[in-house]
Parts: C-alpha cells; sequence; structure tokens
C-alpha cells in the first residue's frame, strides 16, 4: 500500500518512520492520550473537523507517540468542540471551544512542547 | 446536524457507548422508488425502553444527563425529508436505526463526507468490527475495516494507513455508484 517506491535505504527509513507514526495514533500503548469529545453537542459543534485536524497533525510528526480516542459528552455542551489531553505523567487537560488554528497550537506547544496552551484551556 | 454523515458519527458513537464491538453502516439508495435508506445496526445490548420513549429528546441513559438529543434529532431530519424513522432490533443483536428519506426532498439534508465520518471512527477505535454497504441501482459496495487491515502488514494494521485506506474505498464506492450527495 505504497503510493512511492522505495529506491534507497533512506526512502525505506521514512517510510519506517511513517508507518510507526501511524501506527502510535491507534495503539493502546501508554503515554500521551488525545481524546476527542463525540457526543452529540461536540460533533453538532465540529468535533469530527477537530479530529480530522488532529490526524493530518499527528500523522507529521511520526516520533512522536500519541494515542487518539474518541468519548462522549462532558456535560459540558457550551465548551465544545472539547479534546482532553493525557500526558505521559497521566495528568489531564481539557480544551474547549476548538477549531483547527487552536488544535495545531495544543498539538505543537503542549502535546510536542509539553507547555499548555493555557488560553484554550477549559475552567470550571 | 447539517449532514447525514454527522448524524451516522453520533449514531455510531451511541453504539460504542452501549458497548458494541460490531457496527454495521448502509447507505441504499433506490432511485426507482426515489429513497435513500440509511441504517446503523450494532450488536450492543439493544433498547431496554420502547422505540417511542428511546427517541424521545428529553430520555437518556446516561448519569447526571437530562437529554439525550442524537435519535430525536436524526428522526427530526428523516421526518423533515418526508420520511419513516424505526427503531428495530438488528440481526446483530442489537439496535438497528434506521432512516428513509424521499431523495429528492427540498429539506432533505445531504449525505456530507461519510468517509470523513468512517474513518475518524476508524482512528479512534482500533478493536470496533466496523463494516460499511454503500448500494444503489442495484449495485453495492461492502467494506469491513478488519478485511482492509488485513491488507497491511501485522504492524501496520491498527494504524492510520487503515483508516485512510477505508475512507478511500468509501469515496470510490459513493462514487463508482453515483450516490445522491
Amino acid at each position: 500500500m505504497m503510493d512511492n517506491k522505495i529506491k534507497s535505504l533512506k526512502d525505506l527509513e521514512a517510510l519506517k518512520r511513517k508507518a510507526r507514526g501511524e501506527v502510535n495514533l491507534r495503539s493502546d500503548e501508554e503515554g500521551k492520550k488525545v481524546t476527542v469529545h463525540l457526543g452529540t453537542c461536540g460533533i453538532a459543534a465540529g468535533a469530527r473537523d477537530v479530529l480530522a485536524c488532529l490526524m493530518d497533525e499527528l500523522t507529521k510528526t511520526p516520533q512522536t507517540k500519541v494515542v487518539l480516542r474518541q468519548t462522549g459528552c462532558a456535560g459540558l455542551c457550551d465548551q465544545e468542540p472539547m479534546l482532553t489531553y493525557c500526558d505521559e505523567s497521566g495528568k489531564q487537560f481539557v480544551y474547549g471551544k476548538l477549531d483547527k488554528n487552536k488544535v495545531k497550537r495544543i498539538i505543537q506547544e503542549h502535546v510536542l512542547g509539553g507547555k499548555p496552551a493555557a488560553e484554550y484551556l477549559v475552567t470550571t | 446536524m447539517r449532514d447525514l454523515s454527522l448524524h451516522i458519527l453520533d449514531l455510531i458513537e451511541n453504539s460504542v457507548r452501549a458497548g458494541a464491538s460490531t457496527v454495521f453502516v448502509a447507505i441504499d439508495e433506490s432511485p426507482a422508488e426515489g429513497t435513500l435508506k440509511v441504517t446503523i445496526e450494532d450488536n450492543g445490548p439493544g433498547l431496554s425502553v420502547t422505540p417511542e420513549q428511546a427517541a424521545d429528546p428529553f430520555y437518556t441513559t446516561k448519569p447526571g444527563k437530562k437529554t439525550g438529543l442524537g435519535l430525536g434529532f436524526f428522526r427530526a431530519s428523516v421526518e423533515a425529508a418526508g420520511g419513516a424513522f424505526m427503531l428495530r432490533r438488528s440481526r446483530l443483536g442489537g439496535l438497528a436505526v434506521e432512516g428513509v428519506m424521499q431523495i429528492g426532498h427540498v429539506d432533505r439534508i445531504p449525505l456530507g463526507d461519510l468517509a470523513l465520518t468512517i474513518s475518524s471512527v476508524v482512528c479512534t477505535n482500533p478493536k470496533l468490527d466496523l463494516r460499511c454497504r454503500i448500494s444503489a441501482n442495484g449495485k453495492e459496495h461492502n467494506i469491513a475495516v478488519s478485511e482492509v487491515a488485513e491488507e497491511f502488514p501485522a504492524p501496520e494494521r491498527d494504524g492510520l494507513a487503515v483508516a485512510r485506506c477505508v475512507s478511500q474505498r468509501i469515496k470510490a464506492g459513493l462514487a463508482d455508484l453515483s450516490v445522491s450527495e
């Protein structure tokens, strides 16, 4: 299932890295986990587009192990679309009122950079 | 919901939350009858209440909530398109949600991005046995995620590549059968 032919060892290594990244998105390995809230409220607010953006962004960073999961409504419907990020230590961060640009920043700054994007965190 | 594919995502989420391990999604278009049928079936526990109660927006099984809008929204979309909504026992053992709409009805919402809906579910539920059927004009395409995954080497079977491949096949199936938007 390859679009490009492998012409060198470098190509093979690149394919391996890409495949490993893709595996990590769906595997049950422990570590970083992003959960998208796909309740009725979340879906109506745009959660599927958030998930599509997450898939695109995480595919670009195959070296980072991240598990993608879905969950339902968290009871904060006015904050949808939402995601919960669980870092390697198990600490959870809930982000709300998301769009594609916010998702990109959360991936870059928090998931990859380790620093929460504080202005998008849901505070109750 | 602005399109049917979002309803489908919502109804699959209901099945997953109910504990189903197998979900079947069917899009059946009948130009002769002028109908578009959307079916979501699962092998979950099925209904513990009457179909009328289940589709009531103010009924839910979730603790701490007062509304359960998903089925009610889907029923409203189906009925707005001159259609019929039905909840019945699935041949898989759980619940079957079915909506038959008039294709050309002015208030029928579009099918939307079915491929993205299905790939979203595949990506976030690697253990779910998800099967799809797209049929129109007497022809049909069947796509089973487990069969698509089998085409990949073992280490890649839980990978996003499977979701992407399923997405492409759904797009190809819809295009091949010229299913209405």
